[in-house]
């Protein structure tokens, strides 16, 4: 009798999660400085929009600031299952093949070339990232472009753009440095709130594409032979999943800094909760990660309020620990 | 069904195929055997398309390979490889299901009846469907390579690829497997290319064999006997084995000489007078430690007589089943002059074989050393005769030896001592 009580959970599970976002959002409207109490909240989410201190810190600061955590969580959530899979490496993060470092020397050049504008730096490190990851796929293709050469010119891609970004900081002045360590921490703050919806248009169709992409994804995680002699073309195929892995990746990074973990850890507890099969790991990936980075971002709003902290690090000290539990308890087998 | 013209092929700087010809036959069953690194894996790869050629032709059905788009080539061959290393927790039945992919109308449909049937099926001719639901990566090698022959048959092609496919397997699976196969290929024609270690399987189920030198060349092709000889595998894997028939298939069948041996009795001349299996495993041993053996008088189809044939042990041989003729015993008589050491082995004595004795007598009055294995009185079927002959021989010098490990012993110190 232990096979239908499993699926019943499972199907529990399910709920929860479609369920999540929702409540993650409740929860981040409630964070922050101004102190609400569960039933103000409701009832400023009942009267709309406005032009109360209260209607306009919920309606035209937190919700945005929650749709943008959403947004960036779903992202990097996407495009670490791709990774994972397209690499066949349970390590592989949206950050390996070098984008977090081109994402992050675009930025900083933009901030110690003096520009502070919400429109510039993601603008610098989305263009930064994808010139990493182009890079990295001309190196890696040179070759028979294998996960093994695209990992390995992706580190390398990375440690010149870190290479390059310490020298820039070196060189910057003590303020520039300071919002610069600020932006690679992972902060959802600096984000201008026009870019919401066009981040999540892109986002959106991102994750259309790679959703239709969920057999080939399959097949590709049992290794490019078998998936060639399964009738697949490897290597449009995965150029395809990773202009759009990368492209959701540079997206969150421009918007969000390096957020780190989400990209790693949520795919994982996904697979361990649904299996591998990407039909339902996509949408439920984007999903948990969407809730995860919500809430991890409330947690940063309102331990030190009105200060911040960066996001990045919440993540992390939510994120690693859960990690271990899991990898205790299954033993490596995630 | 698909041609292999000229073909040609390098890693870098290695030179694996160079001039190719062969081809496959529609419905055939064709195993391709050679040494390790001599490109068997490599040989498949070239003929399904997932490696191009530097030169030569592939033509299924007269159209190149690289012509041939990879969904459609999906679609003709299916491929079950060497072993892989599963990393995501598939579901059985996910893994098999992936087979379909070729067949599939579009990236967005589901799985339709005639998926789900080839899907059932798949896993219930490979034995699987009790692990259906269980994720592959708590499978054991062997229902792993299950596994991955059941995702290969859920291809539904006509033609099968099988990289080693058995080899994890235990005998009852490797069996079944293998039953498998000569079904698909009977009732279905499936056509089978595969590249198998065990040369024994490869002889019994395939129609053919290629069978490859260590520089990637041809040594042989065609019918198992054809191929499977001791001189082409002492060229090809430079091992001295011996090649019988199968006493119940008649296939060929490879008897390696698996030197065992702690003795080494470096040129010592034996003859063994033997008989009804007394002196097969002895004449192994013998020959294993390198000794210089003949054997006789022995009926032909004697099992002692297969044994030293196999071996190429020279015998004196009687017709089946008659009591040894005066010619067979003077034959006998010479082999025993050239020989240094006579051994009798633990036998059944009649009156067949009572000449024998008395050619072991004339042994000691030349001066020929004379062992006697373990001779047992209630083995003697001639009133006593035999045992009283066996007690004289004693007597007069013949040395009595408790069993076989005991003899190697008193030789090998016979060899020192000369």
């Amino acid at each position: 009798m232990s096979k239908p009580v499993k699926a019943n959970k499972r199907w529990i599970w399910q709920l929860i999660l479609l369920a999540s976002p929702l409540l993650a959002i409740l929860i981040s409207l409630s964070a922050g400085s101004l102190d609400l109490s569960w039933r103000e909240l409701f009832a400023i989410l009942l009267q709309g929009p406005g032009t109360d201190i209260e209607q306009v810190i919920i309606w035209q600061i937190r919700f945005p600031r929650a749709l943008l955590a959403g947004l960036v969580g779903a992202a990097l959530s996407l495009s670490g299952v791709t990774f994972q899979a397209v690499l066949r490496n349970p390590l592989a993060d949206p950050y390996l093949l070098g984008v977090s470092g081109g994402a992050a020397l675009g930025a900083v050049t933009a901030l110690t070339c003096g520009f502070q504008s919400p429109i510039v730096i993601p603008l610098a490190a989305f263009v930064g990232a994808l010139t990493a990851l182009l890079l990295v796929y001309l190196v890696a293709q040179a070759h028979t472009c294998s996960t093994h050469t695209l990992i390995l010119s992706g580190v390398m891609v990375g440690s010149l753009a870190a290479a390059l970004l310490l020298f820039l900081l070196w060189r910057a002045p003590a303020d520039a440095t300071r919002q610069a360590i600020f932006w690679l921490a992972g902060n959802l703050s600096l984000a201008d709130p026009d870019w919401l919806s066009w981040g999540w248009l892109w986002v959106g169709i991102g994750f259309l594409l790679l959703w239709s992409q969920s057999l080939n994804l399959d097949l590709l995680t049992q290794g490019e032979e078998t998936a060639a002699d399964l009738g697949l073309q490897v290597g449009s195929t995965r150029l395809i999943l990773f202009v759009l892995a990368g492209a959701l990746t540079a997206c969150a990074v421009a918007l969000a800094g390096l957020v780190g973990f989400v990209g790693l850890v949520i795919p994982h507890i996904c697979r361990h909760l649904w299996g591998p099969g990407h039909r339902l790991l996509l949408p439920f990936s984007a999903l948990l990660g969407s809730s995860f980075l919500i809430i991890a971002d409330a947690i940063a709003r309102s331990l030190y309020a009105p200060a911040e902290i960066p996001v990045g690090v919440v993540t992390a000290i939510l994120g690693a620990p859960f990690f271990l539990y899991l990898l205790r308890r299954k033993g490596g087998d995630l | 069904m698909i041609q292999i013209n000229n073909l040609s092929f390098s890693f870098a700087a290695s030179e694996i195929f160079n001039g190719l010809n062969f081809n496959v036959t529609r419905g055939e069953i064709l195993s391709i055997i050679g040494p390790n690194g001599c490109g068997k894996s490599t040989l498949l790869r070239l003929l399904r398309g997932s490696l191009k050629a530097q030169a030569g032709e592939i033509l299924w059905e007269n159209i190149p390979v690289g012509q041939i788009p990879a969904r459609e080539m999906a679609c003709k061959v299916a491929v079950v490889p060497q072993s892989s290393a599963i990393s995501f927790p598939y579901k059985v039945r996910d893994l098999v299901a992936m087979g379909r992919y070729p067949h599939r109308k579009n990236l967005l449909s589901f799985q339709d009846k005639a998926d789900l049937q080839a899907i059932e099926q798949a896993l219930v001719m490979t034995d699987i469907l009790p692990l259906a639901e269980r994720p592959v990566t708590q499978l054991s090698g062997g229902e792993l390579q299950r596994v991955l022959l059941a995702r290969a048959l859920a291809q539904n092609g006509s033609v099968l690829f099988l990289d080693e496919a058995t080899s994890h397997l235990d005998i009852d699976h490797r069996i079944e497997l293998t039953e498998l196969l000569i079904r698909l290929n009977q009732e279905q024609q499936t056509t089978i290319v595969q590249i198998s270690h065990d040369l024994d399987l490869a002889a019994a189920i395939s129609q053919r064999i290629l069978m490859l030198t260590e520089h990637g060349n041809i040594a042989a092709i065609g019918s198992p006997e054809k191929v499977m000889t001791a001189a082409n595998l002492q060229r090809v894997f430079r091992v001295d084995v011996k090649v019988d028939s199968n006493p119940f298939t008649g296939a060929p069948q490879i008897v390696p000489l698996i030197n065992n041996s702690t003795h080494q009795l470096n040129g010592l001349k034996i003859h063994l007078i033997c008989g009804g299996g007394s002196g097969k495993n002895l004449l192994r041993r013998l020959h294993l430690a390198k000794a210089v053996v003949t054997a006789g008088p022995l009926n032909r189809g004697d099992s002692d007589e297969s044994v030293a044939t196999v071996l190429n042990i020279p015998v004196a041989q009687e017709l089946p089943f008659s009591p040894f003729a005066e010619d067979t015993l003077v034959v006998t008589e010479k082999l025993i002059e050239k020989t240094g050491v006579l051994v009798i082995t633990t036998q059944w004595w009649g009156a067949g074989n009572l000449p024998c004795l008395d050619l072991a007598e004339r042994a000691i009055q030349q001066g020929t050393p004379v062992y006697l294995l373990a001779q047992q009185q209630d083995q003697d079927y001639t009133d006593g005769k035999a045992w009283g002959r066996i007690q004289q021989l004693q007597q007069r010098g013949a040395k009595a030896i408790r069993n076989e490990e005991h003899l190697l012993d008193a030789l090998s110190n016979l060899t020192t001592s000369i």
